[in-house]
């Protein structure tokens, strides 16, 4: 795992505190009964403060679990380091 | 806060504390200003479970028209410019400029109109946080930015009339603008991506900002109701007992100012009921001489009492609060010297200490900003301004009661006159807050929002009393209460207090011949918890009852009732 997917699981447990975060990283749009668009503009301003970083949100909007966000963020950022 | 650390604590508020209903009324997706306004109140009110709810989207009005009261203690309303006209924001494209300037004037001073009903119809035992529109005008306007127009000055000014008729209501409490702009910058606040992707104007700095300075309206601290003040280096400059009289100064010319504007707050501040002393190292006669002087800015019969001496300042703290009656933790102490702020602090842990910043101008202004905060209140009330003369009126009494005689003597001549009030109205606000900021004569310590009191008042066996008191001397105002509930030929009191500088009159007896007669009652019984405070509640009680959780007779009542001068009104 690398730490910007344990960072990402930390948001997602912020965000959903309810998640077990062994599962977050299957998580989606689908699977998480308290994602809705209050919770994913909650999700995208978490990841802005804890990543450091502006997301773009008509990109952002289209993200709908968590491997489609880790991607996104390895893309934005792909000098991660492996925990 | 960050958003995180805001989500966090509200996660962990305490899940079987009890509510604390709010209800944020705005017109745009309440989303972080609602996590913001929850943690930050969570922060303030820890032991109870904050729990907000929003109106409806793009309707504040409706939202507020609709209010149920019984459903929230509070109510934060936050206006901004789009919710007095769409055309002042960016969500439509319905025209901006000079050609629809008329118009928007127009639907502003409607909405706002409109507005105002709604508000003011908001009952006042439900607490109202106001902001006013904070958001930098939309670049609708013909002017260059650097220009304002006169469509620009009218909003501005509707919107300034709007607070100035709210500000009167009872439970309205107004966002103060100047606050806002120090805690977040005017060009820092609106947020475009935010506001078009998701109806939610603000930046999150903002949100917090903002989130905080309601939840600070929302659940304001009891205000401090002393004040100990040293005399050299802090209320004048310079050491009378080196320079003399003449020569400590609190003027512009000697450069002093700063001491003549701590002196200018503490008049201002005595002028709205808070007690002011004097703890110095000095000789008293020297002391008095600079007192006397005519350009003393604070007026000396404002101080009382006085401690200048030689001896440790804890000792003259402790004799000065014995002489108020109040807690250490109503009162604030000030001193230039750091090892007396430490001596003070040490014996006082919980008194707010504070010292004085001598040269240091910019502490000097913070200084005087933190001793509006600490003294601030929401509005005056009368009796504020009988406070000193009361406790001044007390020390009289204890004097007199040292011998029996001269106590009955000095009740029996005092013409006091009681008020019983029953069924106070809901807008008279001393009542609850004399529940709550009452420690010693307290039945139980149990503290109320204004929602909660009003809760079960309806109820034809409940009772509640609101005393007020006055003798030769003058009057103390409102200075008692008592609520309970009749079942039969019974009573049972469920919160009394009153406060102390209303003891040593027999006040306490009245109140209850008065319950016996008025409800042909038979007993009394007191919910009473004891406190680490109420020790003058549980010796009243423990006099006539003995274990104060045993019912009073009319019978043992009678028997141990003294004598009554009291004429009740």
């Amino acid at each position: 795992m690398d730490n910007k997917e344990a960072k990402l699981i930390k948001v997602f447990q912020t965000v959903f505190p309810d998640m077990d975060p062994q599962k977050a990283p299957a998580a989606s749009q689908a699977s998480v009964a308290g994602w809705d668009s209050v919770a994913a503009i909650t999700l995208m301003n978490v990841i802005e403060e804890e990543f450091e970083i502006q997301l773009d949100f008509d990109k952002a909007a289209d993200l709908t679990s968590f491997q489609e966000i880790l991607g996104y963020l390895q893309e934005l950022q792909p000098n991660a380091t492996r925990i | 806060m960050k958003l995180s650390e805001a989500l966090s604590v509200i996660q962990g508020a305490p899940a079987d504390a009890p509510p604390f209903p709010v209800l944020l009324a705005c017109g745009f997706s309440p989303l972080h200003l609602e996590n913001y306004l929850a943690a930050h109140l969570q922060t303030v009110v820890p032991h109870r479970k904050v729990r907000i709810s929003a109106g409806l989207y793009d309707d504040l009005a409706g939202t507020l028209e609709q209010f149920d009261p019984a459903g929230a203690h509070a109510v934060a309303i936050v206006i901004e410019w789009s919710d007095l006209d769409p055309r002042l924001g960016y969500r439509t494209l319905g025209g901006w400029g000079q050609r629809v300037a008329a118009s928007i004037l127009e639907t502003v001073e409607g909405t706002l109109r409109r507005l105002e009903i709604a508000i003011s119809k908001i009952p006042s035992s439900v607490k109202v946080a106001l902001a006013l529109p904070a958001l930098p005008l939309t670049p609708a306007f013909h002017t260059s930015g650097w220009q304002a127009s006169g469509a620009e000055i009218a909003l501005r000014e509707l919107a300034a009339g709007f607070a100035r008729r709210l500000v009167s209501h009872p439970s309205v409490l107004l966002l103060n603008e100047q606050r806002l702009n120090e805690r977040s910058k005017p060009d820092e606040r609106y947020d475009l991506r935010a506001d078009l992707h998701a109806g939610f104007p603000y930046t999150l700095k903002h949100a917090d900002a903002l989130g905080e300075a309601l939840a600070a309206l929302i659940a304001l601290p009891q205000p401090k109701k002393g004040l100990i003040t040293d005399l050299d280096d802090t209320l004048w400059l310079g050491l009378v007992g080196e320079e003399g009289h003449d020569g400590v100064a609190w003027d512009l010319a000697s450069h002093a100012q700063l001491h003549g504007l701590y002196q200018q707050m503490l008049g201002a501040l005595a002028d709205q009921g808070v007690l002011l002393a004097i703890a110095s190292k000095n000789a008293l006669d020297v002391a008095e001489r600079v007192l006397a002087r005519p350009d003393l800015v604070i007026p000396r019969e404002k101080i009382y009492p006085m401690e200048v001496h030689w001896d440790a300042k804890s000792g003259s703290v402790e004799r000065i609060l014995k002489t108020w009656n109040i807690g250490a933790d109503s009162v604030v102490f000030v001193d230039d010297n750091r090892m007396e702020i430490e001596e003070v602090r040490t014996a006082f842990p919980e008194m707010e200490c504070i010292l004085f910043p001598k040269s240091d101008y910019a502490a000097g202004l913070t200084m005087l900003r933190r001793l509006r905060d600490l003294f601030g209140k929401p509005r005056l009330a009368e009796e504020d301004a009988y406070r000193l003369a009361s406790i001044k009126q007390n020390r009289h009494i204890q004097e007199s009661t040292q011998n029996g005689d001269l106590a009955e003597h000095f009740l029996a001549t005092a013409e006091a006159s009681i008020g019983l009030e029953f069924s106070p109205p809901a807008t008279d606000r001393r009542v609850v807050e004399l529940v709550n900021k009452t420690n010693q004569f307290n039945l139980n310590g149990i503290r109320y929002t204004d929602a909660e009191w009003q809760q079960g008042l309806e109820d034809p066996d409940c009772f509640v009393a609101a005393v007020s008191y006055q003798d030769k001397f003058g009057p103390l105002g409102k200075i008692a209460v008592l609520r309970g509930e009749r079942t039969r030929d019974r009573l049972r009191i469920n919160t009394w207090v009153m406060s102390c500088r209303a003891f040593s009159r027999r006040i306490e007896y009245q109140c209850l011949f008065q319950l016996f007669q008025r409800f042909e009652a038979q007993e009394v019984i007191f919910n009473f918890i004891s406190t680490p405070k109420n020790g003058p509640a549980r010796d009243f009680l423990s006099a006539l009852v003995g274990d104060p959780a045993t019912a009073l007779t009319r019978e043992v009542f009678t028997a141990k009732c003294p004598k009554l001068y009291q004429k009740v009104i």
